[in-house]
């Protein structure tokens, strides 16, 4: 325990000056909140929420920066000081991945208050449970089924590439890893529609306020829907959460044998 | 035996490191690994420390794979490779928390007579965090010590404060293979010499037997090696 806490450490002195940014840039995007003044309040909600879908995506591109700088750290030597440290791949890949996930969690709370934020901006404003799904439960089911798979993937492939060097004839395992990812993806999910609702959902947002259906509920093909109480409430699906939680320790197993092989 | 290499070849992608090289390392042994640039002296102590992989023969460290091993190797690298944010308390930290046979009392014993400053690695010269590095290898106890050119790039006043320290902090039982180009002034430390060229073992030698014979190592390097 020791050991791996000493590497949370390690990584959060080698990572603050990303994380602090990341998190510094909620004042960013709070600020870019206000600056939004078009007078319609179904427009303006929209373009608020734009925004913070645009800080989601921002916040996984800077945590996948942060948690995959393997190259530069081989290039300087630091990869090798840490490759002959005790502690197993396992340990190195899991301290790697628990200080990003716990930036990212922070990241995504703080971004689920900004839309509770933003909701109440538009006079929705949410019951305690509905603001603990918005502020807890989301962030936890976003980021289960799209940034731990992306950070541990990403972890994955910056191990694979410092194992089996990308140049000369190494290019080959590189290339047939990157052009086979989107074969892997376009599987999964195919995989996953057809098992998508098997098991009970997740019922998050049950006490959504009705202003939220009256506002957004109405897209093509439920123009009839214009209350809470009208809609067929399913909750989300749990299926893509398990089978992504699986595949990010898959890859984490994966990316801790393959630090073995490193050579540094 | 420590360590021990058998008909060990490295090749990289357009070069090799090493070819066909058998050599044994029994405890308690000074060894200085020689070689012009090139001849494959840091592929020789990566290979040891677990770092490299032969591409052909066997490498074994404590009767097992170098890698599994790698709590009882300590391997200065020849690369200055601390983060810039790291102080020596830092890097007592990391060290102690990270590896059992780290002696802090040792280390602060270190930081002292190697004149280390207690402050980030970035604000040091290229000699201060050099001896920054030698005080966290020293140490630790281990059983096998592979320095990597430790005294490259580095003053005359601090490469004789970490070779003096490389002296004082020998114990018989411990192996210590050490790669310089600075084979004048590391002379009276070696018992044995590796002399490697083009990758192949040109000479191996106990120091005595030199000096018996009348020549000294640095003599021999430009005898073997020129």
């Amino acid at each position: 325990m020791k050991r791996f806490s000493t590497l949370i450490w390690l990584e959060h002195r080698r990572n603050w000056m990303w994380s602090l940014p990341l998190l510094g840039s909620l004042l960013f995007w709070a600020w870019g909140i206000k600056q939004v003044t078009v007078m319609d309040v179904g427009e303006r909600l929209g373009i608020r929420a734009g925004l913070l879908a645009g800080a989601i995506a921002i916040g996984t591109l800077v945590l996948c920066i942060m948690i995959g700088r393997i190259r530069s750290e081989t290039r300087n030597g630091q990869y090798q000081v840490l490759l002959m440290s005790p502690p197993a791949g396992y340990t190195h890949i899991t301290a790697r991945f628990t200080y990003a996930v716990g930036v990212g969690f922070a990241y995504y709370v703080a971004i689920g208050f900004l839309f509770w934020w933003v909701f109440a901006l538009a006079g929705i404003h949410f019951d305690a449970r509905s603001l603990v799904d918005l502020i807890l439960a989301m962030p936890l089911y976003g980021m289960s089924v799209g940034v731990f798979p992306l950070l541990a993937y990403t972890l994955l492939l910056m191990v694979f590439v410092s194992a089996y060097r990308i140049s000369g004839k190494g290019w080959i395992p590189g290339v047939v890893m990157l052009l086979g990812t989107p074969v892997v993806l376009q599987w999964i999910g195919n995989g996953m529609t057809r098992i998508l609702w098997t098991l009970p959902s997740w019922r998050v947002f049950e006490n959504v306020p009705a202003a939220v259906y009256e506002q957004f509920g109405q897209g093509e093909g439920y123009e009839f829907i214009t209350s809470a109480s009208e809609l067929d409430y399913t909750g989300l699906p749990i299926e893509p959460m398990l089978l992504m939680l699986a595949l990010t320790v898959v890859f984490l197993i994966l990316a801790g044998r393959i630090w073995q092989e490193v050579e540094a | 035996m420590l360590a021990k290499l058998e008909h060990v070849t490295k090749r990289y992608v357009k070069n090799e490191g090493l070819r066909d090289l058998s050599l044994d390392f029994p405890a308690g042994e000074v060894v200085g690994v020689l070689g012009l640039n090139g001849s494959g002296k840091s592929t020789l102590l990566k290979l040891l420390a677990g770092l490299l992989f032969p591409t052909s023969g066997t490498v074994t460290v404590f009767d097992g794979a170098p890698r599994s091993k790698r709590a009882n190797i300590v391997f200065l690298g020849e690369n200055d490779a601390l983060w810039p944010w790291m102080t020596p308390s830092d890097a007592m930290k990391f060290m102690s928390n990270l590896y059992d046979d780290f002696d802090a009392a040792r280390f602060t014993g270190l930081l002292d007579s190697l004149k280390v400053p207690l402050r980030k690695t970035k604000t040091m010269s290229r000699g201060e965090r050099g001896r920054l590095r030698l005080a966290m290898a020293l140490a630790r106890n281990a059983k096998l010590y592979l320095l990597d050119e430790p005294l490259a790039g580095i003053d005359l006043i601090s490469r004789e404060s970490i070779l003096s320290s490389i002296v004082q902090e020998w114990h018989t039982d411990e192996t210590i293979l050490l790669s310089t180009h600075e084979v004048a002034e590391a002379e009276g430390l070696f018992e044995r010499a590796i002399y490697l060229r083009e990758g192949r073992l040109a000479l191996d030698v106990s120091a005595e037997s030199l000096r018996e014979g009348g020549k000294s190592v640095v003599d021999t390097f430009r005898e073997v090696l020129a």
